[in-house]
């Protein structure tokens, strides 16, 4: 990540959601969803953030295109802070971001046409003055996305499209408005299998294509070797480890990541007398959770620091940060 | 998640809508009302319906609760129509006295061949005298009979001369038949005596009337006369206790009343769906003062405000309208639109939309309401009937627009005038049927709307 420009960065980005109790108390509680985030990605890359439910990763995602405004910490895109900015600015912020939601089906409104949900953000933003170029415009993304021929596709109804057509869709929607980032939150995993690879693929293309800095949200760490060039592997709010994908996948370093790369199936008929080894207990709660590591209760190899102490990231191999004591050169 | 049908379906629902012969004959009702309109509105201008409805002057020559010329279907004979003669373009035949005076005699003809009597005769002078005027009036039957009735001293020039309650007439006239045939075995009123056929039974001599009119003028003196001789049936919906022909309230009251359901159901729920959309989207302190005040609205005691209200300001249509606007769109239909509002508020496709720059307006305006209009639209139209009867039963309650010509008062002048006691169906019953007809159009289209928006209602 030397010569490339950096796209986007985050400092100790958090965002706690504020919980009431009553109507009387004024004691207000934290659910801590993000808790102290920061990586980078440079212009054209992609990076997975991987973690299983409710480790934070959707809020991640959601808090960087500024759909949450984050509590404290910084987003710097294309070396603009642009965690607090409002109106004209956040119009433009969201020009040049874009999302691909999980859920193809609920993600149009249903009294749209495609045309006219592909058109809505031609509209706001007004970057296209005149309803011919705004046709070309939805029917030149149509066919990014290989919805051929488009004339077919425009001026359907979202319940008249597949689960795989519309994420396709999702994705010229996303793409349409022309910018750098784009978050794909967990963009298969509603989608039949067969179709699965054949979004991914396209998505992977039109980043390179087009030089789309792509944040890839998933559960699944083996899609993550195919799409992108960083992983984050997430965990109650924390990233626990920050690698290449092929250095997390190859050499994982903290006790979580080797627990989610060990439940990962793998279609080898030996595996079916083996018992896997995966950590007990659930994930913490994170209105409160432990002050020390997050994955301590659950750690196999957790020592007596671990229960008291947070971890600091440690670069353990060249540019493999691993938020774990095991790695500690104390 | 709702991938509805409805989705785009405008015309397809419309073309529904028209499948259902109920709503085939809503629409029917309901276009009939609007041409109804149309065509008052044309014809008889506002301003002249209301001094028309307003002054009594005008209708003196009118019967008084007289009923519809059709219920002679149910009678099955003729019923007398207003008879009018005037002695304008009739030559009074003047011959001149000493003094310059001059006798003068005229004779109004008319046909009577209806088979019931006229409930009141009156003569109505035209005149200019300088001395007292004195007349005497002569009665001139089919028969050739001719009968002096009274005389008549004009006491101002444009004097009334009421026959049907002279009690001494009245005398005159019971002598006369007794002479004839013996004691009547009913009694004979004034107008009895004047038309019935000499024989025990009662009937009317059918046949050619005459009334003269005979005075000595004097020099520069004119006499002119008009007599009125009453129907029992009066055009198409018959008059009421003032004489004002019926027909007036009841074409006038239709567009008054559907303007005023439509604009009554329209403003409310458009206004509580505005409402409840912002209470639903925005939550926080608006959506809570906003909850509050429905609560508090559910438990105010509507009509009884509304009486208040009326009381104590000059009230005309437009403040009944915007005070029933005002306590309705606090209703609690507001918490069902919240809550329908909260729902789609978690739709990912808002959040889609949020992620690529939707103002909080547009949100609202293209994402949210569109989709929470179709089950709005049927229980808008569905509530017009409950304003029209509202409207109706303030004006009946005496609350109403005081100037306006509306059903509800036509029934309130009727039940106040005791129609129904005195046999007078008709005054009642025509604003009633016009009421239920318009009520009727409305819920029928309502109802076949609400079954193309929820398809579990089809198979009721």
């Amino acid at each position: 990540m030397s010569s490339d420009v950096r796209l986007l960065e985050l400092e100790d980005l958090r965002k706690w959601f504020e919980i009431r109790r009553g109507f009387l108390s004024s004691k207000t509680n934290y659910v801590k969803a993000v808790d102290g985030v920061s990586f980078s990605l440079d212009e054209g890359k992609a990076v997975s953030l991987v973690g299983e439910s409710g480790s934070g990763k959707t809020t991640l995602g959601k808090t960087i295109i500024r759909l949450y405004e984050p509590n404290s910490g910084r987003i710097i895109f294309q070396g603009k802070d642009v965690t607090h900015i409002r109106a004209n600015e956040l119009k433009w912020y969201r020009r040049m971001t874009g999302l691909v939601q999980q859920d193809p089906f609920g993600a149009f409104a249903s009294h749209f046409t495609i045309f006219r949900s592909l058109e809505e953000p031609l509209l706001i933003h007004n970057t296209v003055k005149s309803k011919e170029e705004r046709a070309e415009r939805i029917f030149k993304a149509l066919e990014e996305v290989r919805l051929t021929p488009v004339e077919d596709f425009a001026y359907k109804y979202p319940h008249m499209l597949s689960g795989g057509q519309l994420q396709r869709v999702a994705i010229a929607r996303a793409i349409i408005l022309e910018p750098k980032l784009i978050v794909a939150d967990e963009p298969v995993s509603m989608l039949d299998a067969s179709v699965r690879i054949e979004i991914l693929t396209l998505l992977r293309r039109l980043q390179e294509r087009l030089r789309l800095g792509v944040i890839y949200i998933t559960h699944d760490l083996a899609t993550t070797r195919f799409f992108s060039e960083w992983a984050l592997i997430m965990y109650a709010g924390h990233v626990m480890e920050k690698a290449s994908t092929q250095e997390v996948l190859r050499n994982p370093l903290h006790p979580y990541t080797r627990a989610l790369l060990t439940a990962t199936p793998e279609p080898n008929p030996e595996n079916r007398n083996r018992f896997k080894e995966v950590p007990p207990g659930e994930p913490p709660a994170l209105i409160d959770p432990p002050k020390s590591c997050r994955f301590s209760p659950r750690c196999p190899h957790a020592f007596d620091k671990c229960f008291k102490e947070e971890p600091p990231e440690f670069e353990a191999a060249s540019g493999h940060w691993v938020k774990c004591w095991l790695y500690g050169r104390s | 998640m709702s991938r509805s049908k409805h989705a785009g379906g405008f015309r397809n629902a419309l073309k529904e809508v028209f499948s259902y012969k109920s709503a085939l004959i809503g629409i029917a009702i309901l276009l009939l009302l609007v041409c109804l309109s149309i065509y008052t509105i044309i014809t008889i201008p506002l301003p002249e319906a209301i001094h028309a409805w307003r002054s009594s002057e005008i209708w003196s020559k009118n019967p008084r609760n007289a009923q519809p010329e059709w219920i002679e279907i149910f009678y099955g004979k003729k019923l007398p129509r207003t008879i009018i003669v005037s002695s304008k373009g009739i030559n009074a035949s003047e011959t001149p006295l000493e003094d310059g005076k001059r006798a003068f005699s005229l004779i109004l003809f008319f046909n009577y061949d209806y088979e019931d009597f006229p409930p009141e005769i009156i003569v109505f002078f035209n005149s200019s005298y300088s001395e007292k005027l004195t007349i005497d009036v002569y009665w001139i039957r089919p028969d050739g009979e001719e009968i002096r009735l009274k005389r008549h001293t004009l006491r101002r020039p444009d004097d009334k001369l009421y026959l049907s309650n002279d009690l001494g007439l009245e005398l005159q006239l019971e002598r006369l038949v007794e002479s004839k045939i013996g004691k009547a075995n009913f009694t004979v009123t004034v107008e009895r005596g004047l038309f019935m056929e000499y024989s025990k039974t009662l009937r009317v001599l059918k046949g050619r009337y005459g009334i003269r009119f005979e005075s000595v003028l004097n020099a520069g003196d004119t006499l002119e006369a008009e007599v009125v001789v009453y129907g029992l049936v009066y055009g198409l919906a018959g008059t009421d206790h003032l004489r004002r022909p019926l027909i007036i309230g009841l074409l006038w009251g239709t567009p008054i009343a559907m303007s005023f359901g439509l604009a009554a159901s329209i403003l409310t729920t458009v206004l509580s769906l505005i409402i409840g959309t912002i209470s639903g989207w925005y939550g926080g302190v608006i959506d809570s003062v906003i909850q509050r005040a429905t609560e508090i609205n559910a438990v105010l005691p509507f009509l009884p405000i509304l009486i208040l209200l009326t009381t104590f300001y000059r009230i005309d249509i437009f403040v009944i309208l915007l005070s029933i606007i005002l306590l309705n769109i606090f209703s609690l239909g507001i918490k069902s639109t919240r809550i329908l509002v909260m729902q789609i508020k978690s739709y990912p496709y808002i959040e889609a939309a949020q992620a690529y720059g939707a103002s909080n307006l547009r949100l609202i305006l293209l994402y949210v309401i569109p989709k929470i209009m179709p089950p709005v639209v049927p229980a808008m139209i569905s509530s017009v009937p409950g304003f029209v009867f509202l409207e109706a039963a303030l004006s009946f309650l005496g609350l109403g627009d005081p100037f306006l010509p509306t059903w509800g008062k036509i029934i309130n002048d009727a039940y106040t005038h005791g129609a129904l006691y005195k046999g007078f169906y008709y005054w009642i019953l025509e604003p009633a049927f016009l009421l239920i007809l318009c009520s009727v159009s409305f819920a029928l289209i309502g109802i076949a709307l609400e079954r193309t928006v929820n398809p579990k209602l089809k198979e009721l």
